[in-house]
């Protein structure tokens, strides 16, 4: 063997190591996210993952280092199958990085230690977190600790099928102006009765269409009690007052007593509902500022601004008019090594980003989560964004992050449920809420 | 015979020991969860000591002075934590700018803190900012310990020296884990709704149990076999069917049968009713689907078991009954039924613990609506221990009512042994060993 053919091979040997140290310095990292609630306009709730995964591994290339991320998508479209997998994946410490959902899981998941604080990964007064909404970012803390990224917010309006407004005496000035009205407590939710019965007297939409509630639980019947003068939280701790929980339960009573909402009406298939708002067979009836992209985009609802009219919640006897945003919020779950974690928040800062954010708003008809996002062309072009951020936006609650908030949630729709369907009586369904309360949140929860 | 006995429970040990984990197991767990308040929020694994706002609420009616004292941040740049950061070894600008520059201030949130740290000029990442930040944390608020000693420590360090009782009771107060518990059962007894889940389940399993999967079991598997043999099959087989077609499709089936815009809407459209949703419209209606869905399946089973019993009884004695003029309902009343007291007896405690277990056909239908009138005992305790709207899983409640499951079922199969009197259904074996 010559020299030179033992410097070749030596210097073959030398690359040979080279590359592999290349390729030991190249790094696959797999990233799940996980979103609830998603229908077919939402994918962006994952996909701004992986197109937040792409500028990353963009990033990671221009410092010289090779950084692979796969990302993997799990949609559910519900929400209790999802809180059911993700909760029972988390125990058996199988949890995605990162996932996409309601606010309100906050409480309980971080005291479970499901989740880690974003806040611990993320720096807070960088941009685009420093530019989202403060009181978002309020909304994804729990215990002084920020929690979550606000993914999206929106809004829950009460929607009036403006031909029917017309056909019971109203103008287009009138129409016109109902947002005001409702804004300062001239319409009220009793308004809304009569109306209702009005349509339904005059034959425009059958009995049981003239208030046309959502079909399910959700955060939406929070609202009728604030309407009513209710409070969830106070100091830290929830607020059951009877008074105004009464009231709610009984504007239901009263609707299926005047015959203008179903007695049936929760339980009934979600597709019929949809199909009978968007073609005029209801008269009102409330949702979020998202239905819009289904009317539109699934319902074949095309010319929405003539058909529809939108409001805040009216406000009932002892309260004002109000509506309520319910963020998803990305968070980082428990269950990985630092690392990675440090991955899947970079990945969800840069989904933060104005531009990628805005796609899941306005293809969702959600709002936007900061003040430059509404700069965004996409964005500041699309009516329904920018109407709906100003009409909304300004008198928007939201469920309190509190770990027994759930319990509170459940008891009390159950009871909703009852007096609605007429199983008991509004008192009878007020006074179980309150024992069941006091036996199960004790003094957790102050009841007035 | 030592042998032969040995070879007996080696031959039964695999058996023992599937009973064992599958059927024993479970029980037992569900007995251990019951006794506790388990739930998303307390997590299944454990817990940690967090003095959290909630925390200081629960403390304050107890210790107040305590309650006070540690509820607010309180982030010091002192002389100890300059030192703990020196000793991390991060880079050494960071100490000592903070010594030069900031010794001394007081930040009342950890974000203050962290933004002076955030602009040293050595500019430590986010995940060094919080290890720097916990080393001039001066107080307990909102940090999570792993184990109580941990916290107790802090505590000291920050100057509160408490005595045994005062430590359990800040543990007791701070602690985000299960505990034992025995209000799951108070809850249970107590609640009005648990009382209506109750007699929905009482009433539920005893009307399907009496008209479906007895009674009518019981009429199908007589009027069969009066039959001529083929017409008897065909007419068993179609009542096969609810039982051989997948759940998921054979309640969907009802529910086209039952929807707004389903065949029963459609018909009574017919003569100017509205269309309207048979199944959900109210409890009464939401009542008999359920009963039906459940009994046509429940049925079919008591039918063949009923049917083989009859085919069992030797047929000289109908011949023999018709020879003395004996009518259908004599030879029913005083052959067939005497002879099917034990097929029957197996049926009704089979069905019974069955209806009480089952609740898949409910959810797929009703799903305990209208308004819960349909929920039954197992369907709620799936509802409240592993599927919820709010996502708030109480292991702990939805165990107990499984519990409370189980217990009834043993107690019922007891009182049926009893009216059935079982002993004298079984013969002494003539062999002994």
């Amino acid at each position: 063997m010559t020299i030179v053919s033992i410097l070749r091979s030596a210097t073959l040997a030398a690359a040979l190591l080279a590359s592999t140290a290349v390729i030991a310095s190249a790094k696959d990292v797999t990233i799940s996210v996980w979103s609830g609630g998603s229908g077919p306009n939402d994918n962006y709730r994952v996909d701004a993952i992986e197109i937040a995964a792409d500028l990353l591994e963009r990033e990671a290339a221009i410092r010289g280092e090779e950084l692979n991320i796969t990302v993997q998508k799990t949609p559910y479209s519900g929400w209790e199958e999802f809180k059911q997998a993700l909760t029972l994946a988390a125990e058996a410490k199988k949890a995605p990085n990162i996932v996409a959902t309601g606010h309100e899981d906050i409480g309980p998941w971080a005291q479970a230690g499901l989740i880690v604080p974003v806040e611990d990964y993320i720096d807070l007064d960088s941009w685009p977190i420093n530019d989202i909404y403060p009181n978002l970012m309020e909304i994804a803390s729990f215990n002084g600790t920020v929690y979550g990224i606000p993914q999206d917010a929106e809004s829950r309006p009460f929607f009036f099928w403006k031909p029917h407004m017309k056909a019971i005496g109203y103008s287009d000035a009138e129409i016109d102006t109902l947002p005001a009205k409702v804004e300062n407590g001239e319409y009220t939710l009793k308004n809304v009765l009569e109306d209702a019965k009005k349509m339904q007297d005059k034959g425009l939409v059958q009995p049981g269409y003239g208030f046309y509630p959502r079909t399910s639980n959700g955060p939406d019947y929070w609202q009728f009690y604030t309407s009513f003068g209710g409070l969830m939280e106070e100091d830290g701790k929830l607020v059951f007052d009877k008074a105004a929980m009464q009231r709610a339960y009984q504007y239901f009573a009263d609707l299926v007593a005047a015959g203008v909402t179903k007695k049936n009406h929760i339980g009934m298939p979600g597709d019929q509902w949809w199909k009978e708002v968007a073609t005029g067979k209801a008269g009102i009836w409330h949702g979020g500022t998202w239905h819009y992209a289904r009317l539109v985009n699934q319902e074949g609802l095309k010319d929405f601004f003539d058909n529809v009219q939108f409001t805040l919640i009216p406000a009932g006897e002892g309260g004002k008019a109000n509506t309520l945003t319910h963020p998803l919020t990305y968070l980082l779950m428990a269950g990985h090594d630092q690392e990675t974690t440090q991955i899947a928040a970079d990945l969800v800062k840069l989904a933060s980003e104005p531009r990628i954010n805005a796609l899941h708003a306005i293809k969702s008809a959600h709002l936007g989560i900061s003040e430059t996002e509404t700069k965004v062309d996409l964005y500041s072009a699309d009516r329904w964004a920018s109407e709906a951020t100003e009409r909304l936006l300004p008198h928007a609650n939201a469920m309190p992050n509190n770990a027994e908030f759930g319990k509170y949630w459940t008891i009390m729709w159950k009871n909703l449920e009852a007096s609605w369907t007429g199983a008991k009586t509004v008192e009878a369904a007020v006074n179980d809420t309150e024992t069941e309360l006091k036996a199960t949140l004790g003094n957790s929860i102050v009841i007035r | 015979m030592r042998t032969s006995r040995t070879l007996g429970l080696i031959m039964i040990a695999p058996a023992a020991i599937m009973i064992l984990l599958f059927f024993l197991m479970p029980v037992v767990l569900t007995a251990v969860f019951s006794l506790t308040n388990m739930s998303t929020a307390t997590g299944i694994s454990g817990g940690a000591y967090q003095v959290t706002q909630a925390a200081v609420n629960r403390l304050t009616t107890d210790m107040p002075e305590l309650a006070a004292a540690i509820a607010g941040p309180r982030f010091v740049i002192d002389e100890e934590g300059v030192a703990a950061l020196e000793a991390l070894k991060l880079k050494p600008g960071l100490a000592a700018e903070l010594r030069a520059e900031h010794l001394g201030e007081v930040f009342a949130s950890r974000r203050e803190a962290e933004r002076v740290i955030k602009a040293l000029k050595d500019r430590p990442s986010t995940r060094e900012v919080k290890r720097i930040s916990d080393l001039f944390n001066r107080s307990v608020l909102n940090t999570r310990f792993e184990t109580r000693q941990a916290l107790l420590e802090s505590l000291r360090k920050l100057g509160f020296n408490l005595g045994p009782e005062e430590q359990e009771a800040v543990a007791k107060a701070t602690y985000t884990g299960w505990v034992w518990t025995a209000d799951n059962f108070r809850t249970i007894g107590n609640s009005p709704d648990m009382a209506q889940i109750f007699l929905n389940t009482a009433f539920y399993v005893a009307v399907t149990l009496l008209f479906f999967n007895v009674g009518y079991a019981l009429f199908l598997a007589l009027t069969t076999h009066y039959m001529a043999a083929a017409t008897a099959s065909i007419f068993r087989a179609v009542w096969l069917l609810p039982r051989i077609t997948p759940v998921v499709i054979y309640v969907l089936m009802w529910k086209w049968l039952t929807w707004d815009n389903g065949f029963l809407s459609l018909f009574m459209g017919q003569f100017g009713y509205p269309p309207r949703n048979y199944l959900l419209d109210n409890a009464q209606g939401a009542w008999f689907f359920v009963i039906l869905i459940n009994g046509f399946i429940g049925a079919s089973m008591g039918m063949l078991v009923f049917s083989s019993a009859i085919k069992a009884i030797p047929e000289t004695q109908f011949h023999a009954s018709e020879v003395d003029g004996a009518s259908r309902w004599q030879q029913i009343r005083y052959i067939i039924l005497p002879q099917l007291r034990w097929p029957i007896l197996f049926v009704t405690c089979y069905q019974t613990l069955s209806l009480l277990a089952s609740f898949n056909e409910i959810l797929l239908s009703t799903r305990g609506g209208p308004g819960r009138a349909t929920e039954v005992w197992s369907l709620a305790a799936y509802h409240t221990a592993l599927q919820n709207y709010t996502g708030n899983l109480e292991y702990g409640l939805g165990a107990a009512m499984a519990l409370v499951l189980v217990v009834i079922g043993v107690i019922l199969s007891l009182i049926y042994l009893r009216v059935f009197r079982y002993d004298t259904l079984i013969s002494k074996p003539l062999i002994e060993d």
